[in-house]
């Protein structure tokens, strides 16, 4: 199955994905990934600096300038979120979901504000937003990925420190067909 | 709306408290006033920007901190 067009992604995604021996898979995944520059400016570390440049040099990832459409959008998500009676969304994720809803880019995060955003307030429907957990979950779908789905997502998690919510990890667990 | 409230309320209220529970509260109540208080916050909200706004650090720069503590980034 060919890889899908556009997704963009946030600090907290990428810093995670970094840290994977299999972060590549993400561009086998989608053509171009953008990283808007609010977000390239919370990168410190040599690795993931290292990875973003090369993915920026190969064309895997690209620059995402915000531009004034995209911060409405973004500065009305903020404040939408905000009144929602749970954790809210703070700016570069915003810039993200915006970004989603205007452009059509698949969002990825492991930010829960986000999430729970995309779901509820109606300025976003229609953005699809995927964490790590949807992300390695296409992956064996695709044929991508190989070997025990178990032990991917157990790896995943001891590479960078995330952890995948117990329940739905062992949903997608019986949906690859592997052991929950 | 409201079982969908309901649902990321529940979802919360489980990752807050798997960080609370597995978090190195000697690590945390060891580090300075602004980190400390970052820390605890990024325990209760499991917010990562905001955390790091209030440690005065990037977010990654944050993030080595929160896996030092052993705050786990449930998602």
């Amino acid at each position: 199955m060919s890889a899908e067009l556009f997704a963009i992604a946030d600090t907290c995604f990428l810093i995670d994905w970094s840290a994977w021996r299999r972060r590549d898979l993400l561009f086998r995944l989608f053509r171009v990934v953008f990283v808007p520059e609010l977000i390239l400016r919370e990168v410190q570390s040599e690795r993931t600096i290292l990875w973003l440049s090369e993915g920026l040099a190969a064309g895997s990832l690209a620059l995402f300038t915000e531009t004034p459409d995209v911060l409405e959008l973004a500065a009305r998500v903020v404040e939408r979120s905000r009144l929602l009676p749970m954790r809210g969304v703070d700016l570069p994720e915003a810039v993200c979901l915006a970004a989603g809803r205007l452009r059509g880019y698949t969002v990825l995060t492991e930010n829960r504000g986000a999430l729970a955003a995309a779901e509820l307030l109606e300025e976003l429907s229609g953005v699809r937003v995927w964490r790590s957990l949807e992300l390695i979950t296409e992956g064996f779908k695709r044929g991508l990925l190989s070997g025990s789905p178990a032990e991917v997502f157990a790896e995943y998690e001891v590479e960078t420190g995330h952890r995948f919510p117990r329940r739905e990890l062992e949903v997608v667990l019986r949906e690859l067909g592997g052991e929950a | 709306m409201e079982a969908v409230v309901e649902k990321w309320r529940r979802l919360e209220e489980e990752a807050r408290e798997l960080r609370r529970k597995e978090a190195d509260w000697k690590f945390i109540e060891a580090q300075p006033p602004r980190l400390r208080a970052a820390l605890k916050f990024y325990v209760e909200t499991g917010d990562l920007y905001v955390a790091s706004r209030i440690a005065g650090l990037s977010v990654e720069e944050f993030n080595e901190l929160r896996k030092r503590a052993r705050i786990p980034n449930v998602c």
